[in-house]
């Protein structure tokens, strides 16, 4: 058996991991977050994700008008707060149809060879 | 008071970022990585591990910024390498070759001996590579920085664009060795020569006085450039910059020649009177041949180019 080293395991894990951590975002900032809540968020629920990756991540994401942003200085460390837009929620949604439609279709794929 | 590791990495990276996104993007960067250090001190780590551990995550200050940017980390990016590449091996290859047979042609009419012109010759095309190369590297570079440009300037292809045949190789081979040995035969008939005079020297085809000149062997340098110019054109692919500096390498080398034979300076009046041959009626042959030759390579040389050229009927149809 051919034993795949840590590399190549490491670079195809990133390629399917890909475009996941965008979803993630749109669908955890429904309720608005600043940035190193939001990298908690997703390392607690399974979407590892490198600070360096997410931050510019978050401003790229509200330059294209999926989220929109809001300082809140109520608190006496002022943060950047976050929240998924309308295009935001539509994109998500379509992703989600999308991210389920390949599940079903592992399912069936796995099911088959089984 | 002394800056902090987090102050320097933050003036790090804002240097690399546009001034008008600057006091946003430092005020969340700083409130990103004060978060990152109470986290660790929470956690029990001193305050200066701490510190050092949240930047050294966040990596080079400098990359953060491109990342921020969308600056390419990269001096020409993949969308742009295939026609830089291409771009470079026609200039390459089209101009490189004239400018060694011109910065002979030169320094042989300044009288420089004929080693002298061909290390000159060496050294202007080594200078004239590494101007070429710097210059179409510099405006990729900065093409591939504009996304306007880039746009523009990028080729799409498609399959018309495949090359039509292969290469020609025992063309470019017999073309080599018929060369060389046109040469060779020069150069033996004119110093061991079949005919003879009588003391029993030998009466060369060529008139001695350009024989001893040297002039010889700038046709055997204009050779050597020919048959360099041809691999070249074979290997990177024949297009119209080839075709172009096919035909003013021609007319190069038929013009001084050309001018020579008409003027009577090129042939020995004594090896055809030896022959019992009119001189005159030989250079007259010699000269139309010579034009016809030269013609024809040109003409042939074009053809191959516009061969080469995507065809639009198999667009057509989509």
């Amino acid at each position: 058996m051919v034993v795949i080293d840590d590399d190549a395991l490491a670079t195809h894990r990133q390629e399917l991991r890909r475009g996941t951590v965008v979803l993630a975002c749109l669908l955890i900032l429904e309720r608005p977050d600043y940035g190193y809540a939001l990298l908690e968020a997703l390392e607690s629920k399974g979407f590892a994700v490198d600070a360096n990756t997410l931050y510019p991540l978050l401003r790229r994401l509200e330059k294209q008008g999926l989220l929109t942003s809001e300082w809140n200085t109520e608190e006496s460390r002022p943060r950047k707060f976050y929240r998924t837009s309308a295009d935001g929620a539509e994109l998500a949604a379509t992703l989600t149809g999308d991210w389920t439609e390949l599940n079903t279709a592992f399912r069936t794929l796995l099911k088959d060879e089984s | 008071m002394t800056a902090t590791l987090t102050d320097r990495y933050v003036l790090a990276m804002l240097r690399g970022v546009p001034g008008r996104q600057r006091p946003d993007l430092e005020r969340e960067l700083r409130a990103s990585i004060a978060d990152a250090i109470d986290d660790r001190l929470r956690d029990g780590a001193d305050a200066g591990s701490a510190e050092a551990q949240v930047l050294a995550e966040l990596g080079d200050p400098a990359r953060l910024a491109a990342r921020y940017t969308d600056r390419p980390l990269h001096l020409i990016g993949p969308e742009l390498y295939l026609d830089y590449v291409r771009v470079l091996k026609a200039l390459l290859s089209a101009v490189l070759p004239l400018l060694f047979v011109a910065a002979g042609i030169v320094r042989f009419l300044d009288g420089a001996p004929i080693g002298r012109v061909v290390g000159d010759a060496v050294v202007a095309v080594l200078v004239a590579a590494m101007h070429i190369a710097f210059w179409v590297t510099a405006v990729f570079a900065v093409v591939g920085r504009s996304p306007a440009l880039r746009e523009k300037v990028r080729t799409k292809w498609d399959v018309s664009a495949l090359p039509t045949y292969r290469i020609d190789l025992v063309g470019l081979i017999g073309g080599a060795v018929v060369t060389a040995l046109l040469a060779c035969l020069l150069v033996l008939s004119q110093t061991v020569g079949p005919l003879t005079g009588a003391a029993g020297e030998p009466i060369g085809v060529i008139a001695p006085a350009l024989w001893e000149s040297g002039a010889l062997y700038l046709g055997i340098f204009f050779a050597a450039a020919r048959i360099g110019f041809d691999l070249l054109g074979h290997y990177v692919g024949w297009g119209m910059p080839q075709a172009v500096a096919n035909a003013v390498l021609t007319v190069l080398f038929l013009v001084p020649v050309i001018w020579l034979t008409t003027g009577g300076l090129l042939l020995n009046d004594a090896f055809f009177a030896a022959l019992g041959w009119p001189r005159a009626v030989i250079s007259n042959v010699l000269v139309i041949a010579l034009a016809l030759m030269g013609l024809a390579d040109t003409a042939e040389g074009f053809r191959r180019a516009l061969r080469r050229r995507p065809t639009t009927t198999t667009s057509e149809g989509l």
